[in-house]
Formats: structure tokens, C-alpha cells, sequence
């Protein structure tokens, strides 16, 4: 193996060298090795296949149908996708996926940044229990969060009680119940589970930094603002690129968090696709729309994760 | 590359053309011909059974397969629980499973029934309910819920695809027993009595029903609709007649009383942050006077009976008693069974009263069960018993409203919340309402 695989490299990189009775022989063992290879991952491709590119074919299938999920179906082409993006309120639950994906990703990352440039200026006794405390969330599942949150939000629940034992009662309201604040609230949630995972992800590539940047920097006269721009920033592309692809997800696949607190209440104001997509698929046969649902925001993370990771590699 | 681009071309368009969605599944609607009532005579029989029952509804189920083994000693049936939510959307797969269950318990509605007896999977009973004389013994009111016309285009008449029990579930009013004795005011016999008991109770500084809008609860409005709404039109509007309009089923008027309801302070503070869950807590807890509730949802224990009571108030036209309920649950037979006859004698034996007296002994409510005893300690019992009595009697049960459309509970829900943060009208809740299920019924046809 280890010859063949050296041989192989050789070859590559000899490869514009003219060489015709060589030529055949090489590539016949670079065919064979790339085989070798497939063969090898034959078992997980065809695994994958079966659990993920079938169903992904089936949902696209789906989506062009008028379906119950049980008895005939009807073709309706471009029907179902017309009407997620044009009924009202499927419509509106892209603007909650945008509010969301400021207090998912947006703000995290900037309250993140700013810790992580605190933290790592010097080095503070106790900073891995401070990291543990905020890594917390991440490791929670959502339902858990989701019903420590809805106790916060109740109306006689900690927050109104704090915000009244300060003298703001005024301020005290049903956090869930309110057209205006429901969504925040919950994004707020999402804040405090996707911050820490930023913070611990900043940190660790903060000291990956080469310390004579700064060093550098600091000869060159730099305060800690003109620090982080210059050096810190710039070193964090690749974490911001990871933090931002996964954060902007998670917030456009919000399903657990709505479900459990207000099942996308009052009225629609915090109905996301994914709670739309859900309701669609399993509580009123419309099995067409939910796919239709499920293969827009499947192509829209395809998209934004694709973007950030161009303009993430690009110099 | 050429080769593999022609190859995955040709997988792909094979798989999108082999079959659309749903077509395997063969619709086979006709209902059996020759159909026997003689259980004796079937031979050693096994029945799966899969339902969605548990607590005193499981302990009540497992009581009356007992009789029903006892009573034939050659049938046994293989009980099979599942949680509600899972049965309800696993159910269409199991029925395709030749191994699946006999009998199953699916939610009545457009949703379930409907679709599972659209798609072929559950049997049409029509030759059992006249065997065993169903049209005649189940109230039209109940027997309507369960069926659908062959054509699947209307539910609420046509053929038998589902079979009620000897149990129903029923929205009615609680009342707390001891607030009402402290605040010296007698059970009210009317609509108008409960709300001039309603402002007593306020003025005495309780809270008159205890209620929470976080997750769109419907009852009260459903409470209230049934007392105002002509019965015959309601039954129609909700079987998708669409010569009837919200506003004929006095949807703006109970949309109205509810909204007054609201604004008078009758509602617990902030109702629009407490959910479903929290709210009969609450009222169990002893918070509130009055709860509009469906019956067996407060979960009481038999000590709690004592003290919560259960009313059935007449229309407020003073044309009998009007109420909404359905059998928790409605009896299908799978259309792969091999033992059709013996499940339909077990649906029968299901409907019978010796099933209703033992859903009372676990109080449950039970239904077509007239001559029931049921232990005078109970309040709650006796009122829901009494209250089901009256609707089998008038045969005035209104299915739940939710059934027009599949997504007529979120409608319905959603603009209760516009209502009570003042962002939308009576008016304009009854049109969304009209508009739901209208679009409902244009994609139906």
C-alpha cells in the first residue's frame, strides 16, 4: 500500500513529463488505486445513499405532488413551492428565520469575539471553569433548554420576578404570549446557546495566532483595538467561517425550541419553516408542501454555507 | 464521465416516473358482502389491537377484553399501546403491514380517518352496522362522525368506516364545588346565569374561569359556540356543507362573547403566558371558579371528584342541549384483517353497556349506557354522566369544530391570540375561519 500510494503521488507530480512507455503502466496503477479507494468506500457511500441521497430524491419527488401520504397523489409541478413563498404566513416565516439568525449567529459571534479578545489579553486564574460554564448550553439538548426557558418566560416566572424585585415591574410582561417580544425571547435563547460555543472556538484560535504578530503589533504601537483588528480578526477567518456556517443553520432549522415554548404563537409570529414544515408533514396531510418546505431550506443552507466558505478562502 | 452522466440521468428519470407517490396503495372500498355475527363459530381467533389508551382508559380496555375472552372463549386478542401523537402518524404504515394490527384506534377527522379510509386501509363496516343494527342504536349525532361517502369528497354521511364505544369526551363546564359554596351561589342552569355568576365571583375578587391562550386553547370558545349555534347547521358546517357559513354557525357571536369574556377580567391575569398544561393545574389547584373543559382532561383522582362538578348547559334558545363530543377515539378494522367478522363483533361489544358501566367504574364518562351506575361520591362523574345522558337523549352532539379541516385547530388557535391582543375582529376571525375551511374544501373536490 504504502508504495503503491507513493508511486501514485510521483506520478502526479511528474505527470507533464512525456514519457509514453511509462505513461500506460502509471496509468493503469493510479485507475487501480482510485478503485481500490472506492471499494473501500463502497460500503459507507452505498450506507449514504440509502439513508440520505434516497430520501433526498424522494422529498424532491414529493415536493411536485399534491399528497395525503397515503392514498393516489396528484402532479401539481411548481405548485407547492409557489405557495410557500407567496402564502402570508409561510411567507413570513422567513423574516423570523432572519430575526432569529441575528440572535443566532450575528450576535454571538460578536459578543464572542469581544470575550474571546477579553479572555485571551491575559491570562486569568479560573478560565477554564469560565469556559466550561458557557460551553454548557451547547452541550444541553434543546427540549431541556426549551422548558428552562418557557419557567423563565411564565408570567409569575424568574424574570418577571427579577424585573420586579428591581423596581421594573413595569418592564414585566408574558415574554411568550406577546406579539411583539415572543420572538426576541426566544432568539434570546438561541443567543445563549450558541455564544459559548463561539467563545470557546475564538479562544482556542486566538492561541493558534503566532504570538510575534502581536508582538509585532505592539511595536509598531498598536492599543488593543487596532490589536484586534489587524491581528486577532483577521487570524479568526476560518473560525468565524465554521462559527457563522453552523450558527446561520441552526437558527434556519429552529424546530425544538418553537415547538416546545409557543408552537410558533401567538397568532404566527414565531412560526419557523421547520414548525411550518412539521405541522405540514404530520399533522395535516400535505406531505407535498412539507417537502417542498424541507428541499427550499435544505438548498438555502446548501447556499449560505457555500458562500461563507468562498468568501471565508478567499485572499 | 459521459457513461456515468447517462447513467445517473437514467436513474433519476426511472425513479421519478416508476411511480408517483401513494399509487401503490390499491383502494379497496367495497364493503364485505356476507358478513357473520356468530363469534362462537369463527374457531380459534387471535385479533391485534393497537390504541392509544392508557391510565384508567388502559385499565378500562383491558377489563373489557377480558369479558369479550371471556365471553368467547375461542378469541384472544393481542393488546398493543401506543402513545397518541406516534400512533396517529405511524398508523397508515402499520395498516400496510400485513402483520398490523386488526383493530386500531385513529383519530376521527379529515386528518386520519378520512385518509386512511380514502387510501383503502381501513375496512367499510356498512354491512356490519346493519347486522348488528348500529343505525338504529347509535345516536345520529355520534354515528355521522364516522362516516364518509364512498366517493371521499364528504365526511358526516355515506358508509361506516369507524365504529364510537360506550365512552365519549364531551366540552363542557367545570365548576370548583367549594368556591361556589363559599361564594354562596348555586351550579347556573343557563349561559345567562354563568355570567351573572361570573361577575359575582370577579367582584368577590376570584377568578371567574381559569384559562390560558399560550397554546391556543379552544375550548371555551367551542363551549360557548355550542350553546349558541343551531345544531343541524352546526353538524353541516363542520361535515363541509358549504351553504353554511361561520356566521350561520354563531361563530362571530361566540367569537364575541369570548372576546367580553376576555376585556371584563373573567380570565386570569396575564391568560396570554399560561398554557394548557399550567391552566388545569391551576384550576385543579383550586385557582378559579368556572373551567371550560373537555371531560377527562383535569385528570381529577377520586378524592378531587368530590369536590369538582360537571355541567351540560342547555342552548340558550331553551331548544334542548347541544354539546360537543366525540368517542375518544374511533374503531377501525384493518382492511388486511383476516378475521373481519370477529373484530366488528369486538366493535359492537365495545358500543355495548356492559363496556359503558366499566368505563364508569374507572371514572370514565360513559355513552349510550343509560341504566349506569355510577359511585354517588363522584360530582364530577355524575354531572358528566348525566350531561352525556342528555346529549344521547337529545341527540345533540356537534363534532369537535376542528374537524372541518386539517388546519382549522391552528386557525382557530392563532386568531383567538390576534383576538385577545386586539389584532383582529370578531368579523374577521369568523371570515378566517370560513376561508380555512372553504380552501379546504376547493382542494378536496
Amino acid at each position: 500500500m504504502v508504495t503503491s500510494a507513493r508511486s501514485t503521488s510521483s506520478a502526479q507530480t511528474r505527470d507533464a513529463r512525456p514519457a509514453r512507455s511509462t505513461d500506460v503502466r502509471r496509468r493503469s496503477v493510479r485507475r487501480r488505486t482510485r478503485w481500490i479507494g472506492l471499494a473501500f468506500a463502497a460500503l459507507p457511500l452505498a450506507l449514504y445513499a440509502l439513508v440520505v441521497l434516497v430520501p433526498l430524491g424522494q422529498s424532491i419527488q414529493y415536493s411536485f405532488y399534491k399528497w395525503d401520504g397515503v392514498s393516489a397523489s396528484t402532479w401539481v409541478g411548481f405548485q407547492n413551492y409557489v405557495t410557500f413563498l407567496t402564502d402570508p404566513v409561510l411567507r413570513s416565516t422567513f423574516g423570523h428565520v432572519l430575526v432569529l439568525i441575528g440572535f443566532f449567529a450575528l450576535l454571538p459571534i460578536v459578543l464572542g469575539l469581544l470575550s474571546a479578545a477579553l479572555l485571551t489579553r491575559a491570562k486569568q486564574p479560573g478560565m477554564a471553569v469560565y469556559r466550561w460554564i458557557f460551553f454548557l448550553p451547547q452541550v444541553m439538548t434543546t427540549v431541556v433548554i426549551a422548558l428552562v426557558f418557557k419557567r423563565i418566560y411564565a408570567p409569575d416566572g424568574p424574570l418577571n420576578g427579577a424585573l420586579r424585585a428591581v423596581g421594573l415591574g413595569s418592564l414585566a410582561r408574558t415574554w411568550l404570549g406577546d406579539f411583539t417580544w415572543a420572538l426576541p425571547a426566544l432568539g434570546l435563547v438561541g443567543t445563549w446557546v450558541t455564544f459559548g460555543f463561539c467563545m470557546v472556538l475564538f479562544i482556542s484560535g486566538t492561541s493558534a495566532i503566532s504570538p510575534e504578530l502581536y508582538e509585532a503589533a505592539r511595536i509598531d504601537g498598536a492599543g488593543p483595538v487596532r490589536e484586534f483588528f489587524t491581528v486577532t480578526l483577521p487570524g479568526l477567518r476560518g473560525q468565524m467561517a465554521v462559527a457563522l456556517t453552523l450558527t446561520i443553520t441552526a437558527a434556519l432549522r429552529t424546530f425544538d425550541l418553537v415547538w416546545i415554548t409557543t408552537h410558533g404563537g401567538p397568532g404566527t409570529s414565531t412560526l419557523t419553516p421547520a414548525v411550518a414544515l412539521y405541522k405540514a408533514a404530520f399533522q395535516n396531510p400535505q406531505v407535498g408542501l412539507a417537502a417542498a418546505i424541507g428541499v427550499v431550506m435544505a438548498a438555502l443552507c446548501l447556499v449560505i454555507a457555500v458562500i461563507i466558505t468562498r468568501v471565508s478562502e478567499r485572499d | 464521465m459521459k457513461v456515468h452522466k447517462a447513467v445517473i440521468a437514467a436513474a433519476l428519470a426511472l425513479g421519478l416516473a416508476a411511480c408517483s407517490p401513494g399509487s401503490g396503495s390499491a383502494a379497496k372500498n367495497d364493503a364485505p358482502t356476507t358478513v357473520s355475527t356468530d363469534v362462537a363459530k369463527a374457531g380459534n381467533v387471535t385479533l391485534n389491537l393497537t390504541d392509544f389508551w392508557g391510565a384508567a382508559e388502559g385499565e378500562w380496555i383491558k377489563q373489557v377484553i377480558t369479558d369479550f375472552e371471556k365471553k368467547y372463549p375461542n378469541v384472544k386478542i393481542e393488546r398493543k399501546t401506543e402513545d397518541w401523537g406516534q400512533l396517529n402518524s405511524t398508523l397508515n404504515l402499520q395498516l400496510q403491514d400485513a402483520g398490523g394490527p386488526d383493530i386500531a384506534t385513529a383519530n376521527n377527522g379529515w386528518q386520519s380517518l378520512g385518509t386512511l379510509a380514502k387510501g383503502g386501509l381501513v375496512l367499510n363496516l356498512d354491512a356490519y352496522a346493519k347486522a348488528y343494527g348500529w343505525d338504529k342504536s347509535v345516536p345520529t349525532t355520534i354515528a355521522r362522525q364516522n362516516q364518509f361517502t364512498t366517493d371521499f369528497k364528504t365526511m358526516g354521511s355515506g358508509s361506516w368506516f369507524a365504529t364510537p364505544m360506550a365512552r365519549t369526551s364531551l366540552i363542557g363546564l367545570y365548576y370548583n364545588a367549594d368556591k361556589l359554596k363559599a361564594l354562596g351561589i348555586d351550579p347556573p342552569t343557563n349561559l345567562a346565569d354563568l355570567e351573572a355568576d361570573a361577575a359575582k365571583a370577579k367582584a368577590a375578587g376570584q377568578i371567574p374561569f381559569e384559562y390560558g391562550s399560550q397554546d391556543g386553547s379552544t375550548t371555551v370558545l367551542l363551549g360557548v359556540q355550542a350553546l349558541l349555534a343551531d345544531k343541524t347547521k352546526l353538524n353541516n358546517y363542520i361535515y363541509g356543507d358549504s351553504s353554511v357559513k361561520a356566521t350561520d354557525v354563531a361563530m362571530t357571536d361566540a367569537v364575541t362573547l369570548t372576546k367580553k369574556w376576555a376585556d371584563e377580567g373573567y380570565f386570569p391575569p396575564h391568560f396570554n403566558g399560561i398554557d394548557y398544561q399550567t391552566a388545569v393545574a391551576d384550576f385543579v389547584g383550586g385557582k378559579g371558579v368556572f373551567r371550560w373543559e373537555y371531560t377527562g382532561s383535569l385528570g381529577l383522582n377520586a378524592q378531587q371528584q368530590g369536590h369538582f362538578g360537571y355541567l351540560q348547559l342547555p342552548q340558550q334558545s331553551g331548544s334542548g342541549t347541544v354539546g360537543v363530543g366525540a368517542a375518544p377515539g374511533a374503531l377501525v378494522v384493518s382492511a388486511k384483517s383476516k378475521h373481519p367478522d370477529v373484530a366488528a363483533a369486538f366493535l359492537n361489544y365495545l358500543m355495548s353497556p356492559q363496556a359503558g358501566q366499566a368505563a364508569v367504574d374507572r371514572g370514565l364518562v360513559p355513552a349510550m349506557s343509560p341504566d349506569v351506575q355510577v359511585p354517588p361520591a363522584s360530582l364530577s362523574l355524575t354531572g358528566e354522566s348525566a350531561g352525556a345522558a342528555t346529549l344521547d337523549k337529545n341527540d345533540g352532539y356537534v363534532p369537535y369544530f376542528d374537524w372541518s379541516s386539517p388546519t382549522m385547530l391552528d386557525t382557530l388557535g392563532q386568531n383567538l391570540q390576534l383576538l385577545y391582543a386586539g389584532k383582529t375582529t370578531a368579523d374577521k376571525f369568523t371570515a378566517a375561519v370560513d376561508k380555512d375551511r372553504d380552501t379546504f374544501l376547493a382542494g378536496q373536490s
